[in-house]
């Protein structure tokens, strides 16, 4: 495996909202390799979006983490002053592109000067004491834009957002996003109201521009079939836990947990024409009425005893592999017991 | 072969932009929206026909014209030997008990201020009421909760209590509440998670086979259509570029524009990334379409003919259709 960019570990996440505590993420920890590219996938409200917003300190004030550490090359960015990450961190060194294009732009200002802002800010930060001002950026913008495959990008930098459509809008974000001093990318979501052919031309996009660079992406989606083409590794995320974590073509084509397998089926790509699909019943728990033990065991087919009783430990199946399920699937005992 | 339930002839709905007193004042010319433009295509009783294509390629048009939800500019649709285009009011109510649609928003066509009983009620009373009691009523909506697999207790709730997945079930057993024999279902499963949404496909599949529906399957998700339908046809800029069996149109994919679309289609396989074709550009606007073909523009295999000649749709055999020069002999 590649040096380590990011290493997290044991991240507990709440949110306080009132009388109502909910657990967003639970000691959750992976690492990410230099120029690799990591998918996280699970249903809505399972914490992805949360496990994002915490690498680029960007939560609600609602949110509290209660311990772990996110070490970026080396510091850990929960212990850094908020200074400092504003100086060298965010949308330097990481940066994220967010859920929705139409949102993630200012409506009243061009793409000019939205684009020119960011380079500016960074080379205040980079060089302080510079005294370039946003316009001696325009040219670099240019050639952002340019690289995002934007056509004529000359003549649409003037352009107001509404003039763009969705998927050059999205264009216009990653080219934000993605820099040369950018290491690690934070996708949340970032095809998810786009068309299939402009779907596949940003995710050409993203993991061009990140090999490229050398950038490392943590791409965060529901979609599996997408992870299948663009991701290295997956870690599927079930309720604020890592559920199953390896290698993507380990974790897709030899799922071990229960609910990797179950969302898995419940694709039609896999059925043939008039097969049912196996869907899974009940809904995610609300974060704040989570059940005992493995938060999964309601709607899962193999749910034992000891399920309802204990939290299942992430534990590594095979090589590079790991599983949070007391139930060994394949061979039909306690994987837990076993090791 | 089973009969056809709709047949659809040369359908053309044009939105007009600049129509205002405004833009007549300032001088600025009318703009034509060619929406749906000359679209023909036949759907078999009790069959799933798929209709996909990007967004902007007009096939919501499409279905809300087939109820003229939209009022088309030209062209026929035959609904069991009558066109619908043709009907006055009295008759059009009667069809649109026979067709209903599953809208694309799954709470915004919930009215938030009625309860899902009265909500699935509303057709039984508009259509029914005055033959039938109270108590029948809430009778039938019972049963219709329970055919889609919503607890009875539901029809006391509001929309806002109820999730997707939920919302979903109520659009559904409002849409069947009068014994269609045709749906249209617009995006059905847009904005659910993988494992609700193979729930409501389960429910749509056991629901026509129960009730020997027909659907009109509107989506931009291919492999779902793949899944569900029997017969599809893919649109781009308002016409349809290639329609057939939907096994043929997958497995052959004529038009270059299909044979872009499919394979960009994410797929969970393990084994290998595939190399795909990748489509530069983005649609045109329908407004200012271009000459001839109209996917020219964006065509990997264009050539001269292309600018000058628009391509009619051709028989490719069996029932496989496409609209493009590539496949004209001559």
């Amino acid at each position: 495996m590649s040096e380590p960019l990011l290493e997290v570990s044991n991240l507990t996440l709440d949110y306080n909202l009132g009388s109502r505590k909910m657990r967003a993420l639970d000691r959750i920890s992976f690492t990410l390799g230099k120029g690799q590219v990591m998918g996280v996938a699970g249903e809505s409200g399972c914490g992805k979006s949360s496990l994002g917003l915490s690498i680029i300190g960007l939560l609600p004030t609602v949110a509290e983490i209660k311990r772990g550490e996110i070490v970026f090359n080396g510091i850990d960015l929960l212990k850094l002053p908020e200074a400092e990450m504003d100086k060298e961190i965010r949308g330097q060194k990481i940066t994220m592109i967010f859920h929705n294009p139409q949102n993630a732009l200012n409506p009243v200002f061009t793409i000019e000067t939205q684009m020119t802002d960011i380079l500016c800010v960074q080379d205040k930060y980079r060089n302080p004491g510079s005294r370039k001002r946003r316009q001696d950026f325009k040219r670099q913008a240019i050639e952002r834009l340019k690289s995002t495959g934007i056509a004529d990008p000359d003549a649409r930098i003037s352009n107001y957002p509404f003039e763009f459509s969705g998927g050059m809008k999205q264009r216009v974000i990653i080219g934000m996003a993605l820099s040369s001093g950018t290491s690690l990318l934070l996708a949340d979501e970032a095809t998810t109201a786009l068309d299939v052919t402009i779907e596949a031309q940003i995710n050409r996009l993203i993991t061009e521009l990140a090999a490229e660079y050398g950038t490392s992406v943590l791409y965060i989606t529901h979609n599996l079939a997408v992870l299948s083409e663009i991701s290295d590794r997956i870690m599927i995320m079930y309720a604020g836990r890592v559920f199953e974590m390896g290698w993507t073509e380990s974790v897709l084509g030899d799922p071990w947990h229960p609910y990797s397998a179950a969302l898995l089926e419940s694709l039609p790509g896999r059925q043939p024409r008039g097969k049912r699909l196996h869907s899974i019943p009940g809904y995610v728990p609300p974060l704040d009425q989570l059940p005992r033990g493995c938060s999964f065991h309601p709607r899962c087919r193999f749910a034992e005893d000891i399920c309802r009783r204990q939290v299942p430990p992430l534990i590594e199946v095979s090589s590079e592999h790991w599983s949070a399920c007391f139930l060994d699937q394949k061979r039909g005992r306690d994987t837990w017991q076993r090791i | 072969m089973a009969e056809d339930l709709i047949r659809i002839r040369n359908l053309k709905t044009h939105f007009y932009q600049g129509k205002g007193l405004l833009s007549r004042v300032f001088g600025q010319g009318l703009k034509i929206v060619h929406a749906v433009d000359g679209v023909s295509l036949s759907i078999k009783k009790g069959s799933t026909f798929g209709l996909v294509g990007e967004s902007g390629c007009g096939k919501s048009t499409l279905g809300k014209t087939i109820f003229r939800l939209v009022e088309p500019l030209e062209g026929e649709i035959i609904f069991e030997g009558r066109d619908v285009v043709k009907m006055n009011q009295k008759d059009l109510r009667e069809f649109r008990q026979k067709a209903q649609i599953i809208f694309q928003d799954h709470f915004g066509c919930l009215n938030p201020r009625m309860t899902a009983g009265q909500i699935v009620a509303e057709p039984l009373i508009m259509c029914r009421g005055k033959q039938v009691s109270q108590r029948s009523i809430e009778h039938e909506v019972v049963r219709l909760l329970r055919a889609v697999n919503l607890d009875p207790d539901a029809a006391v709730k509001f929309p806002n209590e109820f999730s997707g997945g939920q919302a979903r079930r109520i659009g559904v057993a409002r849409a069947i509440a009068l014994n269609p024999i045709f749906i249209m279902a617009d995006e059905p499963t847009s904005g659910l998670d993988i494992s609700t949404a193979a729930t409501i496909l389960n429910l749509m599949q056991d629901l026509q086979d129960k009730m020997n529906i027909t659907y009109l399957w509107v989506s931009h998700n291919l492999t779902q259509v793949k899944y569900m339908s029997d017969d599809m046809a893919v649109m781009y800029l308002g016409k349809v570029v290639e329609m057939g069996r939907t096994s043929e149109v997958f497995n052959k994919m004529a038009h270059p524009y299909t044979q872009a679309l499919i394979p960009a289609v994410p797929r969970v396989s393990s084994k290998q990334r595939k190399q795909t074709i990748l489509l530069k550009g983005e649609i045109p606007s329908p407004i200012n379409p271009p000459s001839g073909c109209y996917f020219r523009t964006r065509c990997p295999q264009v050539f001269k003919r292309c600018e000058r000649e628009e391509p009619p749709l051709l028989d490719l055999g069996g029932g496989h259709f496409c609209a493009c020069h590539l496949y004209d002999g001559h």
